[in-house]
């Protein structure tokens, strides 16, 4: 469960010009969500993703992440959230180019207490989880569609089974079709219980979540359940 | 993060980009090359210069005339006195303690002439005791015995240089004739070669009974050399400061500044030459390490190339939980593994190359095993130095930033 309170968060400019990217944002996210965060670019919401994600802290307010208050936390404990607690997805993939898809998968594990003879297992399942064909796991990842190489960043960010998933912008770089396909393995990801937070600015993405937040200017301008969620179209596997 | 999976990341970055890696290990690879080839090009001639010291006898001490001319303002040349006599060295045989032999010489040099041959060689009166004090051996025939020098006989033992110069090379010599100063002498042997060259190369000789050079030759009864070979290397200082005290008393000199001779053991010689050799090696090894500082240099900026290409990488492997010291271990190990794989190549590019040099351009080389280990060591210090800012700077990016860098 996220809690955030009055969170702000101050970009100190040169010559005292101060950007206010946060200004005083209060939100809960419960678990089993599906959340989308909209907004305009420069509306804050990539600074609340960072944020959420524990890449950044905030300059003041509060974040509990299940209960824990992040802002106490050191380096290390913060990458061991991010390595355990948190799946990113992100708009241009940022898989490790010349690895296979199975090294990018395997990559989370790395940093984690895994054992190594489980790493296999919990790839093929995360692959599995992801929709990524059998016949593709050991290609290159620069050689892979982007559609594809969005579902190997989904399987990284699956690997250490977390129970938040933070996807920013993740159809961004895709086309309609192929969006459609990754914003279903997320609903379905959703279905299965895992929480997801999505960043978006395109209203047709965000209506398949099932809780629109609006920010604006670092403020949230509204909070509203969606009525009737957009479901993605169920697709083969193969199609994207 | 475990050791394997840091040397899996390591192995994998380092042969994915083949080119630019092999680039920058040419630096290391160079720079160790040639630490090895000068070290050992040093050592060599250490080695072959100190072998040919001993060469000319083990625990030897020369003693050897002071300058001529008597004690006037003008000196002649050192060793051109006439200041030591037989006596002089009987009184060394008898009244010195760790002596094993002494071999009193008087040497001259001379034209020579042996049918339509001639040249111009050294001559150098001798006993029997030569032979043992310089380790000489005869191929054939025999050297000087005691009764040649007994009767001033006109017999004459040729170096093999001297025998290929007078009768054509590896020619028999022995019984033959070379006439010395108008004199004839008879060849009763030939020395084996003992691979000297320069001046005062004992291949290029021509020995002679002591007495033969002393009253036919030259028309004296002076040496030019006291040889004295002690018992041990342990004896040689105390045989020099005996040989010292023994010969200022017998010439009356009260001041050893004034000594009308000079005591010099092989070992003075072994040690100015070792410290000359030292010198060079030094000398040689640091214009070798300049290229290692320089092949470090590049694989420092070939890390901060990569640290500010794979900003990106590196903000994703933050966002899926690296912590710091995971970034820096990984950088820091890659350049480890590049001046350590660079030191490798290095070590046997610089054996082969030492090997090479022996072979085919006969010049002496020694690899040392410490001089290995060293460079192996510094190439492995080198990845560790010049590694540490690039991973310093990679584990200390802010993962936000490094995600949006483009």
């Amino acid at each position: 469960m996220i809690v955030i309170q009055d969170l702000c968060k101050v970009y100190h400019g040169g010559f005292g010009a101060d950007t206010v990217a946060l200004d005083g944002i209060s939100l809960t996210v419960e678990d089993g969500e599906f959340v989308a965060i909209m907004g305009p670019s420069g509306s804050g919401k990539s600074t609340l993703m960072n944020i959420l994600g524990c890449l950044d802290t905030p300059t003041s307010g509060q974040y509990f992440l299940d209960g824990e208050d992040v802002a106490q936390l050191d380096d290390d404990e913060l990458a061991d959230i991010r390595n355990l607690r948190l799946g990113f997805v992100f708009q241009s993939f940022n898989l490790l180019p010349r690895a296979t898809v199975m090294r990018n998968v395997l990559l989370p594990l790395m940093y984690s207490t895994i054992k190594k003879s489980d790493r296999y297992e919990r790839a093929y399942t995360a692959m599995d989880a992801a929709g990524i064909p059998e016949d593709l796991w050991y290609h290159k990842s620069n050689e892979l569609s982007g559609g594809q190489m969005q579902r190997v960043a989904i399987a990284r960010a699956l690997v250490d089974d977390p129970s938040l998933i933070l996807a920013d912008e993740p159809t961004g770089n895709l086309d309609t079709k192929t969006g459609e396909h990754i914003l279903s393995t997320f609903q379905r990801l959703n279905d299965e219980g895992r929480t997801v937070v999505l960043i978006t600015h395109e209203p047709d993405v965000a209506e398949h979540a099932k809780r629109i937040v609006h920010v604006q200017d670092g403020k949230i301008l509204s909070d509203e359940a969606v009525v009737q969620q957009r479901r993605a179209w169920e697709v083969s596997i193969d199609a994207s | 993060m475990r050791l394997d999976d840091v040397l899996e990341e390591t192995a994998f970055s380092v042969s994915s980009n083949k080119v630019r890696s092999a680039l920058t290990i040419l630096g290391i690879v160079v720079g160790i090359a040639s630490v090895i080839v000068m070290v050992a090009i040093g050592q060599g001639a250490q080695a072959s210069i100190t072998n040919s010291i001993n060469q000319a006898g083990s625990n030897l001490i020369m003693v050897m005339p002071g300058f001529g001319g008597g004690g006037g303002a003008v000196r002649g040349a050192r060793g051109s006195a006439l200041s030591l006599t037989e006596e002089d060295a009987q009184a060394i045989q008898s009244q010195v303690q760790g002596v094993s032999a002494v071999s009193e010489e008087r040497s001259t040099r001379e034209q020579v002439i042996a049918g339509a041959n001639n040249t111009n060689t050294q001559i150098m009166g001798a006993t029997p005791a030569y032979a043992t004090v310089h380790k000489v051996e005869v191929a054939q025939g025999q050297f000087i015995q005691p009764d040649n020098v007994a009767s001033v006989a006109r017999v004459a033992v040729l170096g093999p240089t001297t025998r290929d110069d007078l009768f054509g090379t590896d020619a028999n010599a022995v019984g033959k004739r070379v006439r010395i100063n108008g004199i004839d002498f008879l060849v009763i042997g030939v020395t084996v070669s003992k691979g000297g060259s320069g001046f005062n190369n004992q291949d290029d000789m021509i020995y002679a009974p002591l007495t033969s050079v002393q009253q036919l030759l030259v028309g004296d009864s002076h040496l030019s050399e006291i040889s004295v070979e002690a018992d041990s290397a342990n004896d040689i200082t105390s045989v020099e400061q005996q040989i010292t005290t023994l010969l200022l008393s017998r010439h009356k000199i009260s001041d050893p500044t004034q000594a009308d001779f000079n005591v010099l053991s092989q070992s003075d010689i072994a040690a100015t030459a070792t410290t000359i050799t030292g010198t060079f090696t030094i000398v040689l090894a640091s214009i070798a390490g300049i290229s290692l500082l320089v092949g470090g240099i590049g694989i420092m900026n070939m890390m901060l190339t990569a640290v500010t290409e794979r900003t990106r990488e590196i903000g994703l492997r933050k966002a899926v939980g690296a912590r710091r010291a995971d970034i820096s271990v990984q950088f820091l190990a890659e350049s480890v593994a590049l001046t350590f794989l660079g030191g490798l190549i290095g070590v046997l590019l610089g054996i082969g190359m030492s090997a090479g040099l022996t072979a085919f351009a006969g010049i002496s080389t020694q690899v040392s095993i410490p001089s290995v280990l060293l460079a192996a060591g510094v190439s492995i210090g080198i990845g560790v130095v010049f590694g540490y800012y690039p991973a310093l700077r990679a584990s200390g990016m802010n993962p936000v930033e490094a995600l949006r860098y483009q």
